[in-house]
């Protein structure tokens, strides 16, 4: 099924803003759990989580054919450097890093890595957690379910309804399924 | 695929997402100058409806800069002018 927006890679390889322990991304390209990680090690670090948010098969029991995202990415660059930049800040990090997969991306793959380095675990843990829902909340990204019926465009946070990819006059029964599940 | 140039005395406006669907495009290239408080009825002349059905969720940025459309039409001509060669971009809920 033919999506509305194109999926094909609009550049090649990495589009990244990067300064000392701060790296973001955006790419077309398979994400790497490893390279992330390895951008955020160092020697004053007693902890590092990595987050990866990876493609589910279902929306709420219904199945999903593939998944698209789509960004502004000059502005999706800036926000992610922001939040990426007050992430470090507010939990004295040692170093950041968050790398977003565009483009059709297949179930079960990565999405969105994020990786965040400090001398102690507890703010490590603290500032994973903050900095994806700052990701979700403030990036210009866009996420396409297309499920065998359609596509829907979802807005990122969880159960919110998403806005039918084709039509968006008429509200599809996925829709109002979603609207159900906020209330 | 990447945008064209504007031509002369024209800016770009990017669509994403929902506003992409409503107008099956991807950009168009909008005659400058204008009041940027004015760009939903520029927007409402090309796509009926799209005011309504999209504009009303979406917030706006020029040159990726996010500009408060309801402030800018209180400042009547002293608000923001959208002129040649800049990046106008309707954003859909994130």
């Amino acid at each position: 099924m033919a999506s509305s927006y194109p999926t094909t890679a609009q550049f090649p390889g990495v589009q990244a803003l990067t300064e000392p322990n701060i790296h973001v991304a955006l790419t077309y390209a398979p994400l790497s759990s490893q390279s992330t990680l390895d951008l955020v090690k160092s020697p004053s670090a007693g902890a590092i989580v990595l987050f990866a948010g990876t493609t589910r098969a279902t929306f709420l029991d219904r199945p999903i054919t593939h998944l698209a995202y789509s960004a502004y990415v000059p502005l999706a660059l800036r926000t992610l450097h922001s939040v990426a930049r007050a992430t470090k800040t507010a939990h004295s990090l040692i170093a950041i890093a968050i790398t977003h997969r565009l483009g059709v991306v297949p179930i079960g793959e990565e999405s969105v890595l994020i990786a965040v380095s400090s001398p102690h675990r507890k703010a490590a843990w603290l500032a994973g957690e903050e900095c994806l829902e700052k990701v979700k909340e403030r990036v210009e990204i866009w996420k396409e379910e297309w499920f065998e019926d359609g596509g829907v465009w979802r807005a990122n946070r969880d159960g919110v309804a998403g806005v039918k990819v084709v039509d968006t006059q008429e509200k599809t029964s996925e829709e109002m399924v979603g609207e159900r599940a906020v209330k | 695929m990447s945008i064209p140039k504007p031509p002369p005395d024209h800016c770009t406006i990017l669509y994403f997402a929902a506003a992409t669907s409503y107008t099956k495009k991807q950009y168009d290239h909008l005659p400058t100058p204008f009041h940027v408080s004015r760009l939903p009825d520029v927007l409402e002349e090309r796509y009926p409806g799209i005011k309504s059905k999209v504009l009303v969720s979406c917030a706006i940025t020029v040159n990726l800069d996010y500009v408060d459309l309801e402030e800018e039409a209180d400042k009547d001509n002293d608000g923001l002018l959208v002129t040649a060669g800049d990046e106008v971009a309707v954003i859909p809920p994130l």
